[in-house]
């Protein structure tokens, strides 16, 4: 017998699987199209809520290099003294993914961190969007702000931002500075003297020399790659150096005035007289290549973040010496020189809180916050390695004896300046990134790479960051 | 009497149906039901994870939504796909991305036809060629990226020690501006050579022996045999593998980010590098979505002519 093939209609439970296929999309719509976003950050209450006794881990996001995996041994270490039952997190991800997993977590309203550690340009984008705390009122209540260089508080939680050196106090805060950072100049001492050259003109004819008269080692080794903020940095270090502007503030311009005369000057600089001195093939070195350049000695004179010098020191990682002292007998660290002006660029990171993060995780964040922005406790923390920020602490014997960098940072404060914390950043860095590459790579001339990068970050930020059209 | 089950049937899809339900199964569940039940999971997962993000996806490219900024999705027509279209630096992203697929497909066609093509002349250790070869096949993108951005590294790199060696001169592979997309194309080449040479090897086993034969007997040459026989009857089937290829290599993403973060410049960026940064840097969803729809209808299209020709290559 064959039984009769099924025409027509669906069967009841094709039918059913039919609704139920037609309930799913419809509810998977209702969540993808929910959760409607503030237009502004919620804000974080004025005291500390009641703190769990349950275990709670607090879970901070950031990118992998040494001060994570420092935060993390310190906090378990000391944190756990006064809470022991919280277990502190630093979870980390490549320097390069570093914005995109913080913000693709906070356009999903769901992270998996409480305490994201943004870049100061981050604020922006951040603050707009209502993904982290508005903690104004707890700054209030709970933080000494008179401990700190009013610019290092505004630069690492202040939102709009605030004027170079400044903080304006009527401003909201969204964050409080975890990790102090800038540039410092590593020299050869046994190749160019133990004297650091003042100028930055003095520098490029010192590190010209030494390269001449040591075949092999070039002259200068910075960042110079395309991937995160690295070739951004340098133009816009050289920049300040030489009195250029990366834009005005007030009138939301950058073409005219990032491309001005200092402008093309300090690009000029950069490519025509720093890139001949830089080794062949270092077009897309950042953090780590530059470190290896210095500590296999193929570099007279090197820039970097000093929270990522440490390895430097270590005879492990060092062609240099085989002791600590010996290296420090040929490297020395000198804050940057000066030209036109004498600013450096702002480094380091802040600590904020997540919007999404369940209440006792929100509470232990700022309780965390309370804590570690005590003035022993930045000690212990620069202690461990750490770069605080509170001026009793910068100013401290455990963190000037802590290392030989240290002392460049602390005279570096006054001299910071930062770039764009505009809800456009990540557009705006990446548009300079790439051309600033171009240009030191040759696939564009210095002129042409600035007016390109003036052009088009001023048409990032007139096209606004309302809508998520455009973006070409 | 019962019916007993036809042995031939000119509908064989319909000689499972004739055989009685089990017994013991519950009567309240047909074939049908069963079939539905059993295969519903697996569609519903297709649903939500595949048919559902691609309809969103097309939705979204008619707005201006921000999937950061929120707020409500505006619906702007054709605006974002006219935009994308007119875009210079589209137009340049999808330069790049020819000359990059036409070049590691071509040169992997050209290699993995000839390694193929001696393997199979091989009688001895096969097998063991075979499977060395695949290796590179095996291993993740991304960690072939890494391990060349090592070897390629302008000062440190063994390639250029190698170069160094033989008195030749250092290479800027991976921040010159032709090199950077030379250095992509040997590595994918490097990498997905064997998937062309696994295909071509599997055509030139079916290749029957008594063509051959027949042709030495008429004392055909070594050149009239391959253009005559090898290569017509492997054809059809290297197409598809350069099919494979193609839509694969035009959507490359993990080379780029791990070897040149598509630099110099944007010198090596693609346009899937290129829509991830309009979707993750910006978060300009709307464009984004419009810009993926955009290169999902190129593959079709080129696909769809693609195959028309490879079924005209099968009618001739």
């Amino acid at each position: 017998m064959r039984y009769p093939k099924r025409r027509g209609r669906l069967s009841v439970p094709g039918r059913k699987v039919g609704l139920a296929t037609a309930a799913i999309l419809l509810a998977t719509t209702v969540a993808a199209c929910g959760g409607g976003q503030n237009d502004s950050a919620p804000k974080a209450p004025a005291t500390i809520p009641e703190l769990t006794k349950d275990p709670l881990t607090l879970s901070f996001i950031w990118f992998d290099w040494p001060p994570a995996h420092a935060l993390e041994d310190f906090a378990n270490a000391e944190y756990a003294k006064e809470r022991p039952n919280v277990t502190v997190k630093v979870k980390t991800v490549p320097n390069a993914n570093w914005h995109d997993a913080m913000f693709t977590q906070f356009a999903a309203h769901k992270t998996d961190f409480d305490i994201p550690i943004l870049d100061s340009q981050h604020i922006g984008e951040a603050v707009t969007n209502g993904n982290i705390l508005d903690i104004t009122d707890f700054v209030r209540q709970n933080i000494d702000v008179e401990a700190y260089n009013p610019y290092l508080l505004a630069a690492y939680g202040q939102f709009p931002q605030a004027e170079t050196g400044k903080r304006d106090e009527n401003a909201s805060l969204y964050g409080l500075p975890l990790l102090g950072d800038t540039w410092t100049m590593i020299y050869r001492k046994d190749l160019i003297g133990d004297k650091p050259p003042q100028t930055w003109d003095e520098m490029i004819s010192v590190a010209g020399k030494c390269q001449a008269d040591n075949p092999g080692v070039s002259g200068l080794a910075f960042h110079q790659a395309n991937g995160s903020d690295a070739a951004a940095v340098t133009y816009n270090t050289v920049n300040g150096v030489y009195g250029g502007n990366l834009w005005n503030p007030k009138t939301r311009k950058i073409d005219g005035v990032l491309n001005d005369a200092a402008g093309h000057e300090a690009m000029d600089v950069l490519v025509n007289k720093m890139k001949p001195l830089t080794a062949k093939g270092s077009g897309n070195w950042f953090i780590d290549e530059v470190n290896a350049a210095v500590a296999q000695g193929k570099a007279c004179i090197a820039f970097n973040w000093i929270a990522a010098s440490g390895g430097l020191l270590d005879p492990k990682q060092s062609t240099l010496g085989t002791t600590r002292e010996e290296i420090l007998g040929k490297l020395g660290f000198a804050a940057l020189p000066s030209q036109k002006t004498n600013l450096v660029p702002l480094g380091g990171m802040g600590m904020h809180v997540s919007a999404y993060s369940p209440e006792a995780n929100q509470a232990e964040a700022l309780n965390f916050m309370k804590w570690f922005e005590q003035a022993d406790i930045q000690k212990k923390w620069a202690a461990a390695g750490g770069v605080p920020s509170r001026t009793d602490a910068l100013e401290s014997p455990e963190f000037l004896n802590a290392a030989p960098f240290n002392q460049v940072y602390t005279d570096s404060v006054p001299r910071m300046r930062d770039m764009w914390n505009v809800p456009e950043y990540a557009r705006l860095v990446d548009i300079e990134n790439t051309n600033v590459n171009a240009a030191l790579n040759g696939a564009k001339t210095p002129k042409e790479a600035l007016d390109d990068i003036a052009k088009e970050q001023q048409s990032v930020l007139d096209a606004g960051s309302g809508k998520g059209g455009g973006g070409l | 009497m019962s019916d007993s089950a036809p042995l031939t049937s000119d509908q064989p899809g319909q000689v499972a149906s004739a055989t009685p339900p089990a017994p013991g199964r519950s009567r309240r569940l047909s074939d049908r039901g069963l079939a539905v039940a059993f295969t519903s999971p697996a569609l519903l997962l297709l649903l939500a994870m595949s048919v559902f993000p691609l309809l969103w996806a097309l939705y979204l490219s008619f707005t201006d939504y921000s999937a950061t900024r929120g707020g409500q999705a505006d619906f702007v027509g054709f605006g974002n796909y006219t935009a994308i279209l007119a875009s210079e630096q589209v137009h340049l992203r999808a330069l790049t991305t020819l000359i990059y697929v036409v070049g590691a497909v071509t040169l992997q066609t050209v290699l993995g036809f000839a390694i193929a093509y001696l393997i199979s002349r091989r009688t001895h250790g096969r097998g063991l060629l075979t499977t060395l070869f695949l290796v590179p096949m095996m291993l993740s993108p991304v960690v072939v990226g890494l391990f060349w951005r090592f070897m390629l590294d302008a000062q440190f790199g063994v390639i250029n020690s190698m170069l160094g060696s033989l008195g030749l001169g250092q290479v800027e592979w991976l921040t010159g501006q032709r090199t950077a997309l030379i250095s992509l194309i040997l590595v994918d080449t490097w990498q997905w050579t064997p998937f062309i040479m696994l295909i071509a090897l599997a055509g030139l086993t079916a290749v029957p022996k008594y063509l051959y034969e027949a042709a030495s007997i008429d004392r055909a040459s070594e050149w009239f045999r391959f253009r005559t026989i090898t290569l017509p009857l492997v054809w059809p089937l290297l197409l598809i593998a350069v099919l494979f290829r193609a839509i694969e290599a035009f959507r490359l993403f993990d080379l780029v980010y791990i070897l040149t973060s598509g630099g110099p410049g944007v010198s090596t960026e693609t346009l899937s590098f290129h829509v991830y940064k309009v979707a993750f840097l910006g978060f300009n969803t709307g464009t984004a979505s419009a810009y993926g729809i955009l290169m999902v209808l190129v593959v079709i299209v080129l696909t769809q002519l693609y195959l028309r020709y490879l079924n005209k290559l099968k009618e001739d």
